[in-house]
């Protein structure tokens, strides 16, 4: 295959086609989706999900997962939402939700590292736990004092653009992991990890530090997303983005990230990112309910990660055809496992 | 050096250093008497502070909540003991549950046969949906269940349209089912008890149960001895979509009134029965006894909180720890043994390399 043709079969390049096809059909739906408020509106709606989206894209790159990330938004928001009620500043609740993130997301990294538990059910405990420390000191309380400027980080502009504020935080969090993912070595490394942990722990690599770095990093990210996220409700509960990790999750595997870990790129990630951004925005404008977006939702998870097996079975169907093809003599040899000595011999 | 004796060779590794343990120790070496013990324990905690646990009503309350999550957690303990996991169970009673009530409310003199067919078979083709994903096209089952459970609980939540159908529209039978009494217990009881019994000779005598020790031990050697992995686990998943199916009809015969978003945190509830229990979370060991054991103990921790005043909120971190803590228990106890017996094979080698001189 020629250069610029290999470049248009690339998973991104389809991605672009649903975007576009996202926009023809946001169009057709409403004569209101292609107004630049709502635009600005289904982006920053989809800000703290696009957050964790990055730590998330590390973690399966690494071929672990995180489920808890939902539940740790909400004990952030919650010890967020406690330190107001206690007149704190909001400037200074804010690093305290970003450490409360960090310090649970090492809590999964300690247990996944170096405990050596499989992180998925690891982050199933934490996703109870975390969710229920946050139903423990917030109770069914919801806190909405939140300053004006606060909530500016939610759903406000840029100036007189229609760029949310939120956008930006994103698009400088984006910067740094894209850099970091596919610019340096530790990058480099996280795909290693997920591609053969055993070869890459004989290749020197501290696998327990790296799996540490990415959890941690992922409740920092949350801490982020918390802060976003409340500003954007205006309100902080112990129920806050209950559920988040399965729109996570949908858009990195939608954004070509092998959810065996090892391949995909962070660019695929964020154009899977709008992609459901608008298509929930249109979703919403044409009425559908929330319900049925998460059937959506649901479906797009399970669908892209069909479409993706399916692809890996074909692969390695024509990888046996081509063997079949050029049989060389190893490659038969090879072939029957178990060499039959003849009786004549 | 001399070729040993056939026999000689390793017979120091069979005289173990700690085999002289006694009946109490043999005993103790069954995971589910420990569990038992830390059942007991739980109630006489609970008993101590607050008497009124051990009075009939009670206990009944207790065994009839233990019953519904136990059911279910056989379902699960199956699909861990072959190395997947199944977020969907609560979305597939959900679903189960609100279409076999539906039906029931439009033929008021539907046979009782029929919602249970309903129900189950419901169950079996959600079950089947995640096993066409897991087994078939081979989706990891954390992401797949994950995927199903929002299809499954929109999909509820859909077909009800926010109503819910309570115990004034469904005939008196149905909710019968639940308060029916045979010899001198709960009916539930009796069902869960029988489904543990049948699951733990499924597990432990037939070919399908041990090859799902295989598949969760070594998908790589089950493969090799000659085991399909897909058939096997579309099997365990299809199981456990059958049994959520009939938890959904048996919860709203115990409850009466039934809606799209009940058992919304099962998952939470069963897997933590299962590892506690003691099936490990890397597939291949366990047992569905304990699992069941699992179930009980979680009944007890809820009803005991609820008689001590301790408010529901700390229950789901209690979850949360329990599944941390179980998990982290057994994984230091399947390495000492590990440890142990690793070196027991090194004495047994420099025994016979020393008996061969």
């Amino acid at each position: 295959m020629t250069r610029p043709l290999r470049y248009l079969a690339r998973w991104e390049a389809l991605l672009l086609l649903f975007l576009i096809g996202a926009f023809v059909y946001g169009s057709s739906v409403s004569r209101y989706f292609f107004t630049a408020s709502n635009l600005s509106i289904a982006t920053a709606s989809f800000m703290p999900i696009a957050i964790v989206a990055l730590a998330m894209t590390l973690i399966i790159t690494t071929g672990e997962i995180d489920i808890s990330v939902g539940s740790i938004i909400g004990l952030c928001a919650a010890v967020m939402g406690v330190c107001l009620e206690h007149d704190l500043p909001i400037a200074a609740a804010m690093p305290l939700g970003i450490l409360v993130g960090g310090l649970a997301g090492l809590g999964n990294g300690l247990i996944v590292a170096y405990v050596g538990l499989p992180s998925l059910v690891v982050t199933i405990g934490t996703l109870a736990l975390y969710r229920g420390i946050a139903q423990i000191i917030l109770k069914e309380r919801g806190v909405s004092n939140f300053p004006e400027w606060y909530q500016n980080i939610g759903f406000g502009t840029v100036g007189g653009t229609a760029i949310p504020w939120s956008t930006v935080v994103f698009a400088a969090l984006l910067l740094g992991f894209a850099v970091f993912l596919h610019r340096t070595r530790w990058g480099r490394v996280l795909y290693a990890i997920g591609n053969n942990r055993e070869v890459a722990r004989f290749s020197g690599i501290d696998v327990g530090r790296a799996l540490l770095g990415v959890f941690t990093a992922s409740g920092v990210m949350c801490g982020i997303a918390a802060i976003v996220l409340t500003a954007y409700l205006a309100s902080a509960r112990s129920d806050t983005a209950s559920g988040l990790e399965l729109q996570v999750i949908t858009a990195v595997v939608l954004g070509g990230v092998d959810i065996f870990g090892g391949s995909g790129t962070l660019g695929g990630v964020v154009i899977a990112l709008f992609v459901l951004a608008f298509v929930q925005n249109s979703l919403g404008l044409a009425g559908v309910t929330p319900e049925e977006q998460q059937i959506a939702t649901g479906a797009v998870l399970v669908g892209t990660l069909l479409l993706f097996g399916a692809g890996r079975l074909l692969r390695a169907r024509a990888a046996a055809l081509g063997r079949l093809w050029r049989p060389r003599p190893s490659a038969l040899a090879t072939r029957t496992p178990y060499p039959r000595i003849s009786e004549e011999d | 050096m001399t070729l040993s004796e056939p026999g000689t060779a390793g017979r120091p590794s069979r005289q173990r250093p700690r085999a002289v343990r006694g009946l109490v120790g043999r005993i103790l070496q069954v995971r589910e008497i420990g569990l038992v013990l830390i059942l007991l324990l739980l109630c006489a905690i609970v008993t101590a502070r607050a008497p009124r646990f051990l009075e009939g009503p009670n206990l009944q309350q207790v065994a009839l909540s233990a019953t519904l999550v136990c059911i279910v957690a056989l379902g699960e303990a199956l699909v861990i003991i072959a190395r997947q996991i199944d977020l969907s169970v609560g979305a597939i009673v959900a679903l189960s549950a609100f279409l076999a009530a539906a039906w029931l409310e439009h033929h008021h003199d539907g046979s009782l046969f029929v919602v249970f067919l309903i129900g189950c078979g419901v169950g079996t083709l959600l079950g089947a949906g995640n096993a066409l994903l897991v087994a078939a096209a081979r989706i990891p089952a954390i992401v797949a269940t994950l995927g199903t459970l929002a299809i499954y609980r929109g999909l509820a939540i859909v077909l009800a349209e926010g109503r819910q159908i309570s115990a004034t529209v469904l005939p008196v039978s149905y909710q019968e089912v639940a308060q029916a009494r045979v010899a001198g217990g709960p009916l539930l009881v009796w069902i869960a008890m029988l489904l543990t019994v049948c699951f733990g000779w499924i597990a432990r005598s037939t070919r399908f149960g041990r090859n799902l020790y295989a598949l969760g031990s070594s998908p790589e050697s089950a493969r090799f001895a000659g085991i399909s992995d897909v058939r096997n686990i579309a099997g365990v998943f299809i199981l456990s979509g059958f049994l959520c199916g009939l938890v959904g009809v048996l919860w709203g015969a115990r409850f009466g009134t039934v809606d799209a978003v009940i058992a919304r945190d099962l998952h939470f509830q069963v897997i933590s029965a299962v590892v506690v229990g003691g099936v490990s979370i890397f597939g291949g060991s366990g047992s569905v006894y304990g699992a069941a054991l699992g179930a009980v103990i979680f009944a007890v921790l809820q009803n005991g909180m609820l008689l001590l005043g301790i408010n529901q909120f700390w229950l789901e971190a209690a979850l949360g720890v329990a599944i941390l803590g179980a998990v982290t228990f057994y994984v230091f106890l399947a390495r000492r043994a590990e440890r142990e017996s690793r070196r027991q094979a090194m004495l047994a080698r420099g025994a016979s390399l020393a008996a061969d001189r």
